[in-house]
């Protein structure tokens, strides 16, 4: 960014500096017109584009680096909630905590959720969005439709989920049990209950994501699907080969912030029993870590560990965010290898194609012009 | 530790100094202390939750104390309220001036009792045995200073099913039942054994879940799960282990119905004869009423209050008012809480909400002991009498900073594996176990 800004304001700079030089003097008073404009220019042109950008780090600094710092001042010292900090203890909650079997358990159930939710829901998005991307009627009408569970507060959503899930009274469980089937215990056991808030987070963000995917694939050139088309290839074909490589920035976007969201997920499990004594279930079947977090902070008062909790999963969705943003580079650069080569090979062919014709309408125009 | 206690400091100055300037102000007029006036007015900021029964009262306050504007806020429930009052007790802004706090988190305000008016400089010692005593005990610190005024009590009594009792050929009538299971002498052991004649008659459960029995056990114990010193008293705690036995053996024979806590099936399992008999400290009596209702029942569904508690009087919840040190008003703020805990108030509050008074003179007033909805719904029961004397002879167990933590995620989930089948030995070492996990002081 800088080195867009430098370059205009150096040779200004430097014209300014001789100008001082040569006159002898500070005072300005010699030669006021030029100088006091040119410096208000130079002025202008070095500070307000850092001027037109400041709003956002200031407030950035503000809610988002301080309370970032602060929180790792907190947890360095033994912070009671209540009655404020204690003595410095250094790396001791960081390390308390790594060896906190409710620790590793929260982390176990928030990548496990997470698990479930992001790639069906990735997968889903993809597809509802290839189908929105086709040629419907009332193409409004269904794009908005599915933005519509986005719209309702989670809170409202979770609630109706926490009711259909119900142990005993349920819809859920109802419908299994008029189909003869075993009502299943999605609130005092590890994998029901995941997949119970996994299906919250897909309702709420598949068609958010949809969205996002179907304007990366409407800026998809249309030429490339015509002329592979022309090639031979089908619908699967030109989705794997064209549509998804196409869609490769837009994928990452989603893919990073799928992974955030999914790693904070806290408004979920905290509602889905309310009446539990403890948060996430009765033995923490799915205490999520942000709700460890907030456990920690909330319930036990113990402010320092809290924060350090805080930082470690900071620390842990940064890695799965680059981790994630190499997997997918490489995903969807290719699907897999193989998309990228055939893409190549598609596009390479379109070309051939047009050579092709070009030469053929060129061999024409040279029939038209003997006869 | 330091920052904040200079914060502190600062405020508890900056209050005292807006008090001096408000009396100096005003101190030509009235000697008594009324510095708010129609020339002076004060807003009062209160925060409450649940269904404490206040809110009528304050017009009143309004009217008789020209000057004064208060600005109530109730959150909904115990729980939203204690992370409220945490948060701002921890950012040390934004509390108000007049403060409600739970039995439960008594612990906890006791840690930080610093940030709470002494309410001893406001007349607290005029008015102090307005209360029955034990709960002005649990309102003084442990450097004799009282930071708060009593509301409302839970005195436990025993909520039984009248019919299900004929079925079972149990007696059926309050005083009756009170004798069968031993009157003031009434033990635990009476209580289990009667309820295996019970299931032996039925077939059916005694009580809903062992999670409240539980509670009441801990809360009548001398010393519960810490001791009197603030240390943490659970392992090698032998009266507490004979009862944990006791309630295992009741769960291991079926006794338990293994209902969801406040959840009760949505209500079903008050009127579909799961369960005989249920602990009902005072406030509990609605929450009864209520789940029966949602359910689809009424007076009829046979529900009735006996004046008998297994293993003595114990107590359990009950709220209190507090003025924290960040009120720019503490005098006006404690004598707003002096005038909401007056006998007059409670009885207004019992009417209200049936929370039951913890203030003497309100007790045995007749618009508490007296019919009412609550007491039509228990078929007639004097609820009120019998909440009175169940409030005698109990006394403040001390509560450690983390007693409700150790409630609801130590115990709570031992609670509910006795009911699903595991035996007590086990259940109480996977108890210990997450004791330790949780590192709790």
């Amino acid at each position: 960014m800088t080195s867009i800004i430098s370059p205009p304001s150096a040779p200004q700079q430097k014209h300014g500096r001789p100008d001082a030089e040569s006159t002898g003097a500070p005072s300005s008073g010699n030669s006021p017109r030029p100088s006091l404009r040119a410096k208000f220019g130079a002025l202008d042109v070095k500070v307000s584009p850092y001027l037109y950008i400041a709003p956002f780090f200031i407030l950035f600094a503000l809610v988002g680096l301080f309370p970032l710092v602060y929180t790792f001042i907190v947890s360095i010292n033994d912070w009671d909630l209540l009655s404020g900090a204690g003595d410095w203890v250094g790396l001791e909650n960081y390390v308390t905590e790594l060896t906190d079997p409710y620790f590793w358990n929260s982390l176990f159930n928030t990548f496990s959720i997470f698990l479930l939710s992001a790639i069906p829901q990735l997968i889903a998005a993809t597809f509802i969005a290839a189908i929105l991307d086709q040629n419907l009627r009332a193409k409004t009408f269904w794009r908005m439709s599915i933005l519509l569970p986005y719209v309702v507060t989670p809170v409202a959503v979770t609630l109706i989920f926490s009711s259909a899930f119900d142990e005993k009274y349920g819809l859920i469980n109802n419908i299994l049990q008029l189909l003869n089937l075993d009502p299943v215990a999605w609130k005092s056991e590890v994998f029901p209950s995941h997949i119970a808030i996994a299906s919250m987070v897909n309702w709420r963000w598949t068609g958010y994501n949809a969205l996002i995917l179907l304007a990366a694939m409407q800026a998809v050139p249309r030429e490339l699907h015509e002329s592979a088309a022309l090639d031979g290839a089908g619908a699967f074909r030109r989705f794997f080969s064209i549509t998804l490589p196409g869609i490769r920035p837009s994928m990452i976007f989603v893919i990073i912030t799928a992974t955030v969201g999914g790693l904070q997920i806290f408004t979920e499990p905290k509602l889905f029993n309310p009446s539990s004594s403890t948060l996430g279930g009765p033995n923490r079947e799915y205490q999520t870590t942000v709700l460890y977090l907030w456990d920690l902070a909330f319930n036990r008062g113990d402010f320092g560990k809290a924060s350090a909790v805080a930082w470690l999963l900071f620390l842990i969705i940064i890695l799965v965010g680059l981790l994630n943003f190499l997997i997918s580079r490489s995903i969807a650069s290719s699907g897999g290898g193989r998309g990228e080569k055939i893409g190549r090979a598609a596009r390479r062919s379109a070309r051939k194609n047009a050579q092709l014709l070009a030469r053929e309408a060129a061999q024409e125009n040279l029939k038209e012009h003997r006869s | 530790m330091k920052n904040s206690r200079h914060t502190k400091t600062a405020a508890a100055l900056a209050g005292a100094a807006a008090f001096a300037l408000l009396a100096v102000g005003c101190s030509s007029g009235a000697s008594s202390a009324e510095p708010a006036s129609s020339d002076n007015p004060v807003t009062l900021t209160v925060t409450t939750f649940g269904t404490m029964g206040l809110d009528g009262l304050y017009k009143q306050y309004e009217a008789d104390h020209p000057g004064i504007t208060i600005k109530a806020t109730n959150i909904d429930t115990g729980g939203n309220a204690l992370t409220d009052w945490k948060t701002k007790q921890a950012a040390g802004a934004g509390l108000p001036d007049v403060q409600a706090v739970e039995e439960g988190w008594l612990g906890q305000v006791m840690a930080v009792s610093d940030s709470f008016t002494d309410l001893g400089q406001y007349g607290a010692a005029d008015i102090k045995d307005r209360w029955v005593s034990w709960k002005t005990e649990q309102a003084t610190d442990s450097k004799d200073r009282v930071i708060a005024y009593g509301t409302d009590i839970g005195p436990v009594g025993l909520c039984y099913n009248k019919k299900l009792f004929k079925e079972a050929g149990l007696p059926t009538d309050r005083t009756e039942v009170a004798a069968a299971l031993g009157g003031d002498d009434a033990t635990w052991a009476n209580y289990f054994e009667t309820g295996k004649k019970y299931k032996a008659a039925t077939g059916k459960s005694w009580y809903d879940q062992s999670g409240f029995v539980w509670n009441s056990m801990v809360n009548q114990l001398p010393e519960g799960y810490y001791k009197a010193d603030g240390s943490l008293n659970i392992e090698g705690n032998t009266a507490l282990a004979e009862r944990w036995d006791e309630l295992a053996g009741g769960a291991a024979a079926g006794l338990s119905s293994g209902q969801t806590q406040w959840d009760w099936g949505k209500g079903k399992a008050f009127v579909d004869g799961s369960f005989a008999t249920s602990v009902c400290p005072g406030w509990m009596l609605g929450v009864v009423q209520g789940q029966i209702e949602a359910a689809g029942g009424n007076a009829d569904s046979g529900w009735d209050f006996a004046d008998v508690f297994p293993g003595g009087p114990t107590n359990w919840g009950g709220t209190f008012l507090t003025v924290p040190t960040t009120s720019k008003h503490p005098a006006e703020a404690a004598e707003l809480a002096t005038y909401l805990t007056d006998a007059k108030s409670q009885v207004a509050a019992f009417q209200a909400a049936g929370t039951f008074p913890s203030v003497t003179a309100a007790q045995t007033d007749p618009g508490v002991t007296g019919s009412n909805e609550l007491s039509k719904f228990f078929n007639d029961a004097p609820v009120g009498e019998i909440l009175a004397s169940r409030s005698e002879g109990v006394k403040a167990q001390f509560k450690g900073a983390n007693d409700s933590v150790i409630q609801e995620q130590v115990f709570g989930p031992a609670t509910i594996a006795l009911d699903k089948g595991t035996d007590g030995k086990s259940a109480w070492n996977d108890a210990l176990t997450t004791l330790k996990n949780l590192d709790l002081k």
